[in-house]
C-alpha cells in the first residue's frame, strides 16, 4: 500500500488498523518478534524508516507557524483537527542539507515517549515494509546516534530512526 | 456576563451545595450500613473496608457540615464518626444496638437535611440530636480500654527506644486524638544533619515531631535512614503531599480520633471530591476506595422519602472541559463563517445573498455567545468555599499560636473558574499563614507599639474587569526592606552595588532561596515560600503584588483571570507573523513615532501621560526581523496587577475570540508563549504569556 496517497484529514481506517495490529503484536510477543513493520520515507534522496507502531497518521504539509526561542530544527506548530502540534524538520534534525519542501512532502505524526504527539517533516512517504528481525543490523559508528538500526532491503540499507532520541530535546539542552 | 452570573445566584445556593453533597454521603452510608448489618446477622466479622468507608463518610459529613456551618449536623456526625472509629479499631463490638444507633443517626441526618433553611425546625431538632448523642456516647464507652500503645502499629523495638518524655508526648497526642504516623527518610551520610533538620522544620509546619529514631532495615550505600514519629491534626494524605514524600515513606500508625480540634474538614471536602487522592496514603491500614464506584442500585431499605431534595447535578470537571472545547471549536467556526459572509457581501454578484447570510450569521453569533457564557457559568464557583477553609485555619492557628487575630472576609460571593479556585487554595493559605505566624506581632509587642492588641487580617475579593483580585491585608510589622536587601545580598541574589527601586527590593521576597531562610521570618516577618506562591499564580496566568508600610502592615494582592477558557485576544503582527495577546491584559494601544522612545540605562521607555512605561520590542524578544526604522510602531500597553509594560509591534490586526490550546510536542514550554490558538484559517497563532513577559521585565536587569 502506498501511504503517500493518504490525504490530509482523518487517517484511513486501514492505517489505524495496521498501526493497532502492529502495536498489539509488539506487546503480545516480546521474545519472538519475527516481523517488524516499518514505514519508510525519503530524506535527501535516501531511505529512512520509523516503526509503524509509533505512527499515528500522515498528513500533507499545511501552514506551519514558527515558534520563537526554540532550536532551529523545530519548524514550528501546525493545527490538526483542533490539536496544536510541534513539527520537527527531520532533515535539519539529522543534520542533512536543508531544502524547500516539494509536492511529495508530508508530515508524519508520531507518538513520543511521553504520550504526546509530534510531527516529522519528511520529503516523501514511500511504503510500509514487513521486515524480519534478521534483516536488521546495528548502526555503524558513523551514524550519529539518531539511527536505531539499519534494515537490509535487497542491496540497500534503510536507516531506522531512533524516535526517542530524535524527539528527546530536553535531554540535549 | 458578570451581571448575568450574579442574577443566577440564589441566596440558598450554598445550602443547595451542602444538601446535594450530604445526600450523596448519606446514600453511601445507607448502603454500607445495610452491608454491615448483613454481616452482623450472618455472625461474620465486620468487613474493615465497609467500616472504614462508613467512618470516612461520617468524617466527610462532619467536615462538610462544619464547612457550611450546620452545627447540629456536625455534632451528630462527630459522634457517629467516634463510634465508627471505635468499631474500626476493634474497641467497639459490632452489635445490633450499635448498628441501630448508626442507622438512627442516618435517618436523623436525612430529616435534618430537609429542614435546612428552616431555622426553627433545626433548633427543635437539637433535642433528639442530644438524646442520640448521649446514647452513642454510652455505647462507645462500654467496652474496656486496650493496652496503652497496643493499637499503634509500631515495631516494639521502636517503641522501646522512646524516652520517657517522648512516650509522654505520644500518649498526650493520642489522647488529643491526633493522627500518629511514621515517616521514613533516607539521607546521605555526609549531609544528613542538614537534610534531617530541613525535614523536621517542614514537619513542624503540619504537626509535632515526637521522636527521631534511626530506622531499622538496610539503607542504601552511603545513606542513613531515620524514622520520624509524627503527630498531626492533618490527615496522612495531606502530610504526605505537603512534604512531597515519596510513596510508601509515610505510615499511618493511628488515625486521629475525631475529637481533635477540627481535624480536617478541609481534607474531608477533598476526600469527597477526590477519593482516590485522599486515600492514597492510608492504604497501609485501610482499603482503597473503589467503593464509590460500586454503589449499584442496592437498596438499603430506608423508609423515608427516597426522592432527592436537591436538584443539583454534580459533574466531572473534565466533562465541562470537553463541553468547553466544543464551544471553543464552534466559536472558531463562527469566525470562519464571518469571513465567508464578508466575501459574499463584498462581491456585487453575491451581495444580496451575502446580506441575508449576514443576518443569519448575526443571529448565530448571538446564540453562540449565550451558549458560551452559559457554559462558562457552569464552571464558576463562589470563593466562599475557599474563605471557609481560610477561616478554619485561622481559628486553629490562632489558638495554636496564642495570638489574638480578627479575620475579616469580604467578597465571598465573587466567582471564579472552579479549576482556578482549586489551585488558589494553597497560595492563599500560605499567605494567610505567613501573616498570622510572622507578620502579626504578639499581643505584648502590639500593646507596646500602641497598636490594637488584637491583630487584624482582612481578606477581600472583588472583580476587576476580567480578573478577580484577592487582597490579603494584615496590620502587622510590615516587611523590613533593609533586612530583606541585606539577606538577598548575603545570598548572592543581588550585588551590594546594585541599585534597586523600593518596589524591586520588595519583589525580592519572591526570589527563590530567600524562602527557605528562617532569618526573614524573624527580621521581616515575610517571605517564607513566596516564590512558590508566585510560581503557582503565574501558572494560572495571574500575578502577585506586595505593598507594605513598615510597622503598619502588608497587603498581598493576587490578580487572577476569571476563567481559563475562551478569551478575547488582540491580534498583533510582528515581522508578518501574528501573535495573540489576551485582551484582559491589554490596557490600551497607541501609535507612536519612533522619536518618542526614550532611553534610560539602555532600557527603552515611553512617557505615557507623565508615567514612565518600560518598552520591549516583541521582534527583539523573539529574534524576529525588526521592522524598518522609519515605520511607526504600535505600542500595546499590557499589565496585570500593578506592573505595566509596552510591547512594540508592527501592526494591530483586530480582536478575536480565542481558545488557548497547549502545544503538543517534544520541546519544553517556551517562556513567553502560553499556547496557540486557531483563528478560522489553518495556521495556528501563538498566544503570548503576558504574566511571564511581565515577570521577565522585572527580572532582567541589564548591567551596563
Amino acid at each position: 500500500m502506498s501511504a503517500g496517497s493518504d490525504a490530509a484529514g482523518s487517517p484511513s481506517p486501514r492505517w489505524q488498523d495496521l498501526a493497532r495490529r502492529a502495536a498489539e503484536r509488539r506487546n503480545a510477543e516480546v521474545e519472538s518478534v519475527a516481523v517488524r513493520q516499518l514505514l519508510t520515507f525519503v530524506l535527501d534522496a535516501s531511505p529512512y524508516a520509523v516503526p509503524v507502531a509509533r505512527v499515528r497518521e500522515i498528513v500533507r504539509v499545511r501552514p506551519i507557524t514558527p515558534v520563537p526561542r526554540v532550536p532551529n530544527d523545530v519548524c514550528g506548530v501546525i493545527s490538526l483537527r483542533g490539536e496544536i502540534l510541534e513539527v520537527i524538520d527531520l532533515r535539519l534534525r539529522l543534520r542533512l542539507r536543508a531544502a524547500q519542501g516539494g509536492r511529495a512532502s508530508r508530515i508524519i505524526v508520531v507518538h513520543s515517549a511521553d504520550g504526546s504527539v509530534a510531527g516529522l517533516l519528511v520529503d516523501g512517504v514511500s511504503e510500509v515494509l514487513n521486515v524480519s528481525e534478521d534483516a536488521l543490523r546495528p548502526p555503524t559508528a558513523a551514524e550519529a546516534g539518531n539511527i536505531e538500526t539499519l534494515c537490509v532491503q535487497g542491496d540497500r540499507f534503510i536507516s531506522v530512526i531512533d524516535l526517542d532520541r530524535v524527539l528527546g530535546f530536553d535531554a540535549q539542552r | 456576563m458578570a451581571q448575568r452570573r450574579r442574577k443566577n445566584r440564589s441566596s440558598s445556593k450554598k445550602d443547595q451545595e451542602f444538601i446535594s453533597e450530604a445526600e450523596e454521603i448519606l446514600d453511601r452510608m445507607r448502603q454500607d450500613l445495610a452491608d454491615l448489618n448483613d454481616k452482623r446477622v450472618a455472625g461474620a466479622e465486620a468487613d474493615p473496608d465497609v467500616v472504614n468507608r462508613l467512618f470516612r463518610s461520617a468524617h466527610s459529613l462532619k467536615g462538610l457540615a462544619g464547612l457550611f456551618g450546620f452545627d447540629p449536623i456536625q455534632d451528630l456526625a462527630h459522634r457517629v464518626e467516634d463510634i465508627l472509629d471505635g468499631l474500626r479499631l476493634g474497641r467497639v463490638h459490632l452489635s445490633l444496638p450499635v448498628v441501630a444507633l448508626i442507622d438512627e443517626s442516618v435517618h436523623l441526618f436525612a430529616s435534618l437535611l430537609e429542614q435546612i433553611g428552616n431555622e426553627e425546625a433545626l433548633a427543635a431538632a437539637a433535642e433528639p440530636i442530644g438524646r442520640l448523642v448521649e446514647r452513642i456516647q454510652a455505647a462507645r464507652e462500654a467496652p474496656a480500654e486496650t493496652s496503652e500503645f497496643g493499637e499503634l502499629a509500631l515495631e516494639p523495638s521502636l517503641l522501646r527506644a522512646l524516652t520517657e518524655y517522648e512516650e509522654h508526648r505520644l500518649r498526650e497526642n493520642i489522647r488529643r486524638g491526633r493522627h500518629i504516623c511514621l515517616i521514613d527518610a533516607n539521607f546521605e551520610i555526609i549531609s544528613f544533619e542538614e537534610g534531617l533538620s530541613q525535614l523536621t522544620t517542614a514537619i513542624r509546619e503540619v504537626g509535632e515531631v515526637l521522636s527521631t529514631l534511626p530506622a531499622p532495615g538496610a539503607a542504601p550505600d552511603a545513606q542513613i535512614r531515620f524514622s520520624l514519629l509524627v503527630a498531626s491534626d492533618r490527615p496522612a494524605s495531606e502530610i504526605a503531599s505537603r512534604l512531597a514524600l515519596p510513596a510508601g515513606s509515610l505510615r499511618l500508625l493511628r488515625a486521629g480520633a475525631p475529637g481533635a480540634a477540627d481535624t480536617a474538614p478541609a481534607s474531608a471536602l477533598a476526600t469527597a471530591q477526590a477519593p482516590e487522592a485522599a486515600c492514597h496514603v492510608e492504604t497501609a491500614e485501610s482499603d482503597d476506595r473503589a467503593g464509590g464506584g460500586q454503589r449499584d442500585a442496592v437498596e438499603a431499605g430506608a423508609p423515608e422519602s427516597l426522592k432527592s431534595i436537591s436538584d443539583t447535578v454534580r459533574v466531572d470537571i473534565h466533562k465541562l472541559d470537553e463541553l468547553m472545547n466544543l464551544v471553543g471549536e464552534l466559536v472558531i467556526q463562527r469566525g470562519a463563517i464571518g469571513e465567508l459572509v464578508g466575501r459574499l457581501s463584498a462581491d456585487a454578484a453575491t451581495a444580496r445573498i451575502g446580506s441575508d447570510f449576514a443576518k443569519v450569521h448575526k443571529a448565530l453569533d448571538r446564540k453562540l455567545r449565550e451558549l458560551q457564557s452559559a457554559v462558562l457559568d457552569v464552571r464558576m464557583v463562589p470563593l466562599s468555599q475557599v474563605f471557609e477553609k481560610v477561616s478554619r485555619v485561622v481559628r486553629r492557628l490562632r489558638s495554636d499560636l496564642g495570638k489574638e487575630v480578627r479575620l475579616e472576609l469580604r467578597g465571598a460571593d465573587t466567582e471564579l473558574d472552579k479549576l482556578i479556585v482549586e489551585e488558589l487554595v494553597d497560595p492563599l493559605m500560605h499567605i494567610v499563614r505567613n501573616a498570622l505566624d510572622h507578620a502579626i506581632e504578639p499581643r505584648e509587642e502590639r500593646i507596646a507599639k500602641g497598636k490594637d492588641p488584637e491583630g487584624r487580617i482582612h481578606i477581600e475579593a472583588f472583580q476587576r474587569g476580567n480578573h478577580v483580585v484577592i487582597a490579603v491585608a494584615d496590620d502587622g510589622r510590615g516587611v523590613d526592606t533593609a533586612a530583606l536587601r541585606a539577606l538577598a545580598e548575603a545570598q548572592g541574589i543581588v550585588q551590594p552595588g546594585d541599585l534597586l527601586s523600593e518596589r524591586e527590593t520588595l519583589d525580592l521576597i519572591f526570589a527563590p532561596g530567600i524562602s527557605t531562610r528562617s532569618e526573614v521570618t524573624e527580621t521581616s516577618g515575610r517571605g517564607v515560600g513566596m516564590d512558590v506562591v508566585q510560581t503557582n499564580l503565574t501558572a494560572l496566568g495571574g500575578v502577585v503584588d506586595v505593598e507594605t508600610t513598615p510597622g503598619r502592615g502588608t497587603t498581598i494582592s493576587m490578580t487572577l483571570p476569571i476563567t481559563l477558557a475562551i478569551i478575547q485576544s488582540l491580534i498583533v503582527v510582528v515581522a508578518r507573523q501574528r501573535f495573540a495577546i489576551p485582551l484582559n491584559a491589554v490596557h490600551e494601544t497607541l501609535l507612536i513615532d519612533g522619536s518618542e522612545i526614550q532611553r534610560s540605562e539602555g532600557r527603552e521607555l515611553l512617557n505615557l501621560r507623565g508615567e514612565a512605561l518600560p518598552l520591549r520590542r516583541l521582534a527583539a524578544e523573539f529574534d524576529l526581523p525588526a521592522a524598518s526604522p522609519d515605520a511607526k510602531p504600535f505600542v500595546v500597553v499590557i499589565g496585570l496587577g500593578e506592573t505595566r509594560m509596552g510591547l512594540l509591534v508592527d501592526r494591530l490586526d483586530g480582536q478575536q475570540d480565542t481558545v488557548i490550546k497547549p502545544i503538543q510536542g517534544p520541546i519544553p514550554a517556551v517562556r513567553g508563549i502560553a499556547g496557540a490558538t486557531e483563528l478560522g484559517d489553518q495556521e495556528p497563532v501563538l498566544v503570548l504569556d503576558v504574566s511571564a513577559l511581565l515577570a521577565d521585565l522585572g527580572r532582567r536587569r541589564e548591567t551596563p
